[in-house]
């Protein structure tokens, strides 16, 4: 068999002249069993490159590595644990509306019961004449009370259309 | 009119390269780890830099869109955190070759124990190159990436990548030739 391919292509692998294929075909030349006795010296070292690919990290490297980097995720964990109480705020706030419309709804219903019931008024007075003078006098305070506002929005008016007047009578 | 359709399509293009972490980044780990594990020459300060890496990765995740590859931008990352834990642990005195056992164990090819103690020859030779030359063998030989890839990675010319490279390999070549013709 003819070696001379082999040769040229050791000689230039020094040179530094062979390309990724060349390279290839060497590291696959060498790994045969039957190497010429000649070349049987580079036969090792060819061999020690290709058995130098096979070393690896140890098996739970990977697992140990996303760990890490899965860590950032856990902190955002962390930040929602308040988050993960927020329902229990919820909930209580849900039940405290509850209670207040409850208490509420009961007030207003004792409430109703105390403005309707007219079983529950007493009398004021005892003489009716003595009732009708009292509520004759408050009505004459009220009608009093109304002509005096009258009055006064009368009087109003009239200092307010003066200028006005004014103005016309200079025209 | 022209400008909602432009938007629109700018919209759909980024919606068709989204970049999911689970299915883009996170399988970067080994290759990211084997990078680490060749700067620092720790195995748990490798793992402990491929975390850090994938985190920062992670929390630029409005940038992704923006680059052109995530990979380059994650070992890239990656490199330059090891690099920082590695010269702490040179300031700390701490010898790197203690390590060097446990890894050769931890390979469980059941191959003969002659080839392991080929492979751990080799690797020493590698773990001893300078950084800049470690990085770039490990990105080309190992993770078979292109030279404009690892330029773009290392922040370096194309033609520097392939200077580094030419002496690394020629550097370990020429060590293990001497260590196989004259033992150990």
């Amino acid at each position: 068999m003819d070696y001379k391919y082999i040769e040229q292509l050791i000689e230039r692998y020094w040179q530094c002249e062979t390309s990724l294929e060349e390279e290839e075909i060497l590291h696959l030349f060498f790994q045969q069993k039957d190497v010429p006795a000649h070349l049987l010296r580079y036969k090792d070292l060819f061999c020690f490159e290709k058995e130098e690919k096979e070393l690896k990290v140890s098996d739970d490297f990977e697992a140990k590595v996303l760990e890490k980097i899965e860590k950032p995720v856990v902190k955002a964990k962390r930040i929602s644990i308040s988050r993960q109480i927020m329902p229990f705020f919820k909930a209580a706030a849900v039940v405290a509306i509850i209670l207040s419309l409850g208490n509420a709804i009961q007030k207003s219903s004792l409430g109703e019961e105390n403005d309707y019931n007219y079983e529950n008024y007493t009398d004021t007075y005892t003489d009716p004449q003595v009732a009708y003078d009292e509520i004759s006098s408050a009505l004459q305070d009220v009608s009093e009370g109304i002509s005096k506002s009258k009055v006064l929005e009368d009087t109003d008016t009239l200092v307010s259309t003066t200028p006005a007047t004014k103005e016309l009578i200079k025209e | 009119m022209s400008v909602t359709f432009v938007q629109l399509t700018r919209h759909y293009y980024r919606e068709m390269q989204q970049i999911s972490f689970r299915n883009d980044i996170l399988p970067l780990k080994d290759k990211l780890f084997r990078l680490a594990f060749r700067i620092t020459l720790d195995r748990a300060e490798a793992e402990d830099v491929v975390q850090e890496t994938l985190i920062r990765v992670w929390n630029k995740k409005d940038e992704w869109k923006q680059l052109d590859s995530v990979e380059a931008f994650s070992l890239t990352i990656c490199r330059n955190l090891s690099i920082d834990r590695s010269q702490k642990k040179e300031a700390q005195n701490v010898e790197f070759n203690e390590d060097l056992h446990d890894r050769v164990d931890s390979s469980n090819a059941i191959d003969s124990m002659e080839h392991k103690e080929k492979m751990q020859i080799i690797r020493r030779l590698f773990d001893n190159l300078p950084e800049k030359q470690r990085s770039i063998m490990q990105l080309r030989d190992i993770e078979e990436k292109s030279y404009k890839e690892i330029a773009e990675i290392l922040d370096i010319t194309e033609e520097q990548v392939k200077v580094n490279l030419f002496r690394a390999r020629k550097s370990i070549r020429q060590q293990y030739i001497e260590i196989e013709n004259y033992g150990l």
